[in-house]
């Protein structure tokens, strides 16, 4: 087991390595730069030694080799450089949006749990009944509905029925429960909802797999006691594949949560990323793109780990 | 019921009332089989109605605008109302589901040819390229989807053509590891080895032997991406950085003023968006039908 | 959801709006003009994006000036009530000799920095030293502005002397820019970048924290030179990024107003639903849409077309639609309209190309062109745009409507704002939606903008006219204010018939803000009038 740890461990490294010359590539060939952008955006003329300067100030001039070697030796020392556009250490900036992004990852994974587990078992247990039917479709409106627009619909109901608005702005949880809670549960509704609907469907169609083992099959024939300890143990073994599917939606809603957040006002890692992405703040996308890469891979190797730990065969195949 | 994939795909005629055409039989078998397959396949039908006949459906010019009308509510002459230029909302969403319809078939299409060329080679092939080629995929795989899409369309600019392209991408690694696995399984097979055994090239065995094989998984992914696209597509033409102005797109008419707009004319958001969930809905509930119906193993007796 | 639940509410509701905003307009300031100011309260007011660096000398963003200007004195600004007239800041008063070479401050006595030290001319010669002759490694973003300051002197602690190259008519106004916040010489000395991240001024306010990504906090500075002033116990600036966010907050109170500007919509929501607590200020705003053409792609080398382009535009029926869904409305030409000095009037305006009231006439004689210069047909092409939608995508939209019906085909092409501005820079586009926006009105900061190429990176047109060049400079040189002004019609004139670049529509300035924040006249333009020393609050 411990040599299976190790060697998919070490496997991140290439991964991480690609990841890093990807985003550094893609950055340096997306046109327009950020010194133009940001002196020019609001229409004011400025001369062109002006954005040399400012240009030489960010290391800009340099040959794009040598910025990446720096880029590359700053990771090693844990250096992930400074935002272009603010000059802040972009570990500042991301621990600034980490905790919203992160709060409302796990309140939109709790939701959709909460929805997904029963109703697929449900679903499960009354194959092709209306019962099946019902969860099908709404899990299925769920992907359907853009998450963006529920957000609108949200805030538009909010605003029409009842007068009311989510804050604007973020408060932490210990500072004020209540004024933290009220801003974050719409959007972990609107997201939590669209993710359940996978999770809905892997519940539903690994308990129907599980159910039709043989020994299942015979015990929900016996009676209704044996029924019930029998779904249980059948859910056990059913959840793998949900749990799975689970923390590998809970590693994009990280930073995956862009247009949501822009619909609800939300600082968070989606909406930077779009901001740093079109500002073309070259160190600040490339620390997130790593930063959301590392989490999907190490996501995935969590999940191998606990797939090697159920079925032990994995680890010597 | 274990029938072998080749027979289920199109079902004994003689479960349906003799001397109907084949393919008739089985639309009904699956009428029958998967109502709500039915449903999701009545609205896609529906909607490439739609977008086909969008010249003669529509009530006016998508792209005429209107200032002596601008933001007015649903009415006889204007059934879901105006936007803030005075367009006529029903039209311009007849007319949007051709944008919806164009990238999502495009994007799925493109990128699920594209990763079944990708994971029937890597599979074929085996060895060091089969370990780089999963490696690549990987690394892709790591960015969220729509911040890839993101950087794109940045590199490429917007538009219908390069929107397809910045959606067909991030598909591309996916629909690869899915075909990689089920070509795997054909690699192994006798036949395989036979034709190499007879001095075929790599090419025509890929083409030729390997591929009609995993037609199936292909076919499923194609469907289940469809309405992903038409989703990716409205959330980035949303973001700005999809299909531009004046173009008709769903997305693009959930943008800016309808928020801004959404207490004076909520018609503007609501509409848009039940077009966008219900084309999803469609694909979604027909894809996943068409999947239990093409996969044997989810299909119970 | 069905429609009953959503009452159409069209227009009975807009003229009741409009009614309400014209009711708010002329009860209000009646009632206001007799009150005493009152002291105490704190301003919370909310902001479209956060500061990039607090230094600015070197910033171009209103992001940066909106939180930070209460901290600062200027040396000279400009008078609220009475704009664009000049008022003393930290100088007391001034002379300007009368060759008009010589300009001399008398700073104030016993003005203190918040850290307590007392600010002399020495500091105010530091600070404009960094302006005019920044060391190598820092930048300026206005040094071109002061290029005819020979040096700046303080002989004093009280005295400061401005010596000039030559006589220019926009010194004093420059020296009352809002950009220019009086540092002290001593910290500049150690560190010339050591204000891009701290604040040490003189202004109505000391600087208390900036929470990142959220808020911005001030606290009334006790010590400040004006008797009485500011009103306030404080100010707190709120960062929020989305424009209907921003609407929400004034709307809940969680932020009284925004310096900025609102949409028709978010005005109209925000009477509707605050009735007379919510006061609107509106005014023309100092920012305008052009349309850029480059003249080095065929055909439009050639003026006829270019010409043609411009007289399409119906600007007087555009003003009024697009101004109920966004926000331009004024209609002028290379200065911003309502600018009494400078710019053009109605009944000049109106002779000039494409500016004319009778559309039809405009679009015979654009048809006529494009006959002359061989497309009888009309002809496609591109037009570039960025992708943000108020009011560029809206405005971009309606040209295109003007356009084509003059038989021309655009195909709008919308990019990423950093993609389309590096096009537009490179001379890759076109027809591209250009805009200017500037600080305060002065010929020589609009009209920059339509200098040669060659000496003037932000005309993007690539289109070269010495006579243009040589115009610029003599009212640049022209300290008469009839004789400059005619020079700035002949300037304009040559513009609007030659066509490179072209105005559009003018942007409308509009402020909803909460009627019981006294004391803020809003100016036509964002960056202006933000020390917040004369507001307060009413309760």
């Amino acid at each position: 087991m411990q040599r299976y740890i190790v060697k998919r461990f070490l496997l991140m490294i290439p991964t991480l390595l690609g990841v890093a010359v990807l985003v550094f590539l893609l950055m340096r060939v997306v046109p327009g730069d950020i010194v133009q952008l940001k002196f020019t955006l609001e229409g004011t003329g400025v001369s062109d030694e002006f954005l040399a300067k400012e240009r030489a100030r960010l290391g800009l001039d340099k040959p794009v080799t040598q910025q990446f070697v720096e880029w590359m030796w700053g990771i090693v020392r844990l250096d992930f450089g400074k935002s272009m556009w603010t000059d802040n250490p972009v570990t500042a900036e991301i621990a600034l949006r980490l905790h919203l992004s992160l709060q409302v990852a796990i309140m939109a994974t709790i939701v959709a749990t909460l929805l997904s587990v029963p109703l697929g078992v449900l679903a499960a247990l009354k194959q092709d009944t209306w019962v099946d039917y019902a969860v099908r479709v709404f899990s299925i409106a769920g992907l359907a509905m853009p998450s963006f627009w529920l957000g609108i619909l949200i805030i538009l109901c909010l605003l029409i029925f009842f007068q009311w608005l989510p804050p604007m702005f973020f408060t932490p949880i210990w500072v004020d429960p209540w004024a933290n809670l009220s801003q974050l549960i719409w959007p972990a509704l609107a997201v939590g909802y669209r993710y359940s609907a996978v999770a809905t469907r892997m519940t539903r169609s690994s308990m129907l797999e599980v159910l039709r083992e043989d020994y299942v099959r015979t015990a929900r024939a016996k009676g209704l006691w044996e029924q019930v300890v029998v779904v249980r143990h059948a859910m056990k073994n059913a959840m793998l594949p949900v749990i799975t599917v689970l923390g590998l939606e809970f590693a994009f809603l990280i930073g995956g949560l862009v247009v949501t957040e822009q619909v609800f006002n939300l600082n968070g890692l989606g909406m930077l990323f779009v901001e740093s992405i079109a500002r073309r703040d070259y160190t600040m996308t490339q620390a997130l793109v790593l930063l959301t890469g590392f989490t999907f891979i190490f996501v995935n190797f969590l999940v191998d780990l606990l797939y090697a730990w159920f079925d032990p065969r994995i680890r010597y195949g | 019921m274990g029938a072998p994939p080749q027979e289920t795909v199109l079902p004994r005629v003689g479960t349906a009332p003799s001397r109907l055409p084949r393919w008739l039989a089985a639309v009904i078998w699956f009428a029958r089989k998967k109502p709500l397959g039915t449903a999701g396949a009545v609205i896609v039908v529906l909607m490439a109605a739609g977008a086909i006949f969008a010249d003669i459906l529509a009530p006016y010019e998508p792209l005429a605008t209107d200032y002596a009308h601008m933001l007015r509510p649903p009415s006889a002459a204007h059934w879901l109302g105006t936007d803030t230029f005075g367009r006529d909302i029903l039209s311009r969403i007849i007319y949007g589901s051709r944008t919806a319809l164009l990238v999502g078939f495009g994007a799925s299409i493109l990128g699920a040819t594209i990763g079944a060329a990708i994971g029937v080679a890597s599979a074929y092939f085996g060895g060091r390229v089969d370990l780089i080629v999963q490696r690549l995929i990987d690394i892709v795989m790591s960015f969220p989807i729509i911040v890839l899409a993101l950087a794109v369309v940045a590199i490429l600019g917007s538009g219908i053509v390069n929107l397809t392209l910045a959606i067909a991408i991030p598909f591309m690694p996916r629909i690869a590891r899915v075909v990689r696995s089920s070509a795997l399984a054909i690699r192994e097979t006798p036949y395989i080895d036979a034709a190499r055994a007879m001095g075929f090239g790599h090419g025509r065995i890929i083409f030729r032997h390997m591929l009609p094989n995993v037609v199936a998984p292909f076919l499923i992914m194609i469907t289940a991406f469809v309405g992903q696209a038409i989703l990716l597509e409205a959330s980035l033409s949303f973001l700005g950085l999809g299909v531009v102005e004046p173009t008709p797109a769903w997305g693009l008419m959930l943008r800016g003023a309808a928020v801004e707009f959404a207490e004076r004319a909520p018609w503007m958001a609501i509409f848009p968006g039940l077009a966008i969930s219900a084309a999803v809905f469609g694909f979604n509930l027909f894809g996943d039908s068409l999947r239990d119906a093409l996969d044997p193993k989810l299909r119970t007796g | 959801m069905t429609m009953k639940r959503f009452p159409p509410r069209g227009r009975p509701l807009a003229l009741m709006s409009a009614g309400m905003i014209v009711l708010a307009c002329m009860i209000i300031p009646a009632a206001m003009a007799a009150e005493q100011p009152k002291a105490g309260g704190t301003l919370t007011f909310a902001v479209a994006a956060e500061p990039a660096s607090y230094d600015l000398h070197r910033e171009t963003s209103f992001a940066s000036i909106h939180p930070v200007a209460p901290h600062y004195s200027l040396l000279v600004k400009f008078d609220q009530w009475k704009y664009p007239e000049i008022e003393g800041d930290v100088a007391e008063s001034w002379n300007i000799s009368k060759d008009g070479l010589t300009y001399t401050f008398k700073i104030r006595k016993g003005i203190k920095f918040h850290d307590g030290s007392v600010l002399t001319a020495k500091d105010v010669k530091a600070t404009y030293d960094k302006i005019i002759f920044p060391p190598k490694e820092v930048v300026s973003a206005r040094e071109a502005s002061y290029e005819m300051v020979k040096s700046v002197e303080a002989p004093d602690d009280q005295t400061l002397v401005f010596r000039l190259k030559w006589a220019a008519a926009s010194l004093l106004a420059n020296l009352a820019s809002p950009w220019n916040p009086i540092y002290k010489a001593d910290i500049l000395a150690k560190d010339p970048h050591w204000y891009e991240k701290n604040i040490m001024g003189t202004g109505p306010f000391t600087f208390v924290e900036h929470v990142k990504g959220s808020h911005w906090v001030g606290k009334k500075n006790k010590d400040y030179f004006m008797k009485g002033r500011p009103y306030l116990d404080g100010f707190q600036a709120i960062f929020i990024r989305d424009t209907s966010a921003r609407v929400a907050t004034i709307r809940g109170g969680r932020a009284l107003i925004e310096f900025r500007g609102f949409s028709p919509a978010a005005r109209d929501d925000l009477v509707r639903a605050l009735g007379p607590k919510i006061k609107v200020q509106e005014s023309p705003w100092l920012c305008v849409l052009t349309v850029a053409v480059n003249t080095q792609k065929k055909p439009f080398d050639d003026a006829r077309v270019r010409r043609a382009l411009s007289l399409a535009v119906d600007r007087w029926g555009g003003s009024q639609h697009l101004s109920q869904i966004s926000i331009v409305k004024s209609v002028g030409g290379v200065m911003r309209p309502g600018y009494e000095a400078y710019a053009a009037t109605e009944a000049e305006i109106v002779k000039l190309p494409g500016f004319g009231k009778d559309i039809e006439a405009s679009r015979k004689e654009a048809r006529g062109l494009l006959k002359e210069a061989g497309y009888p047909q009309g002809f496609g092409f591109t037009f570039k745009n960025r992708d943000v939608k108020e009011p560029y995508e809206i405005v971009g939209v309606w040209m295109i409507d003007q356009w084509r019906q003059i038989g021309l085909t655009a195909n709008h092409v919308v990019q990423e704002t950093a993609a389309f501005t590096k096009d537009l820079r490179d001379g890759n586009y076109e027809t591209g939606m250009d805009f200017a926006c500037d600080f305060m009105d002065e010929p020589d900061l609009q009209l920059f903008k339509y200098v040669s190429s060659s000496k003037n990176p932000s005309n993007y047109s690539k289109y070269e006219n010495p006579k243009l060049d040589e115009l610029y400079e003599k009212q640049s040189r022209t300290r008469d204010a009839k004789a400059r002004r005619a020079l700035v019609r002949e300037f304009e004139k040559i513009v609007l018939n030659e066509a490179f670049t072209v105005p559009t529509l003018w942007w409308h300035k509009i402020n909803p803000h909460w009627a019981k924040v006294r004391g803020w006249n809003a100016l036509p333009s964002h960056y202006l009038n933000q020390d917040l020393a004369d507001v307060w609050l009413a309760e």
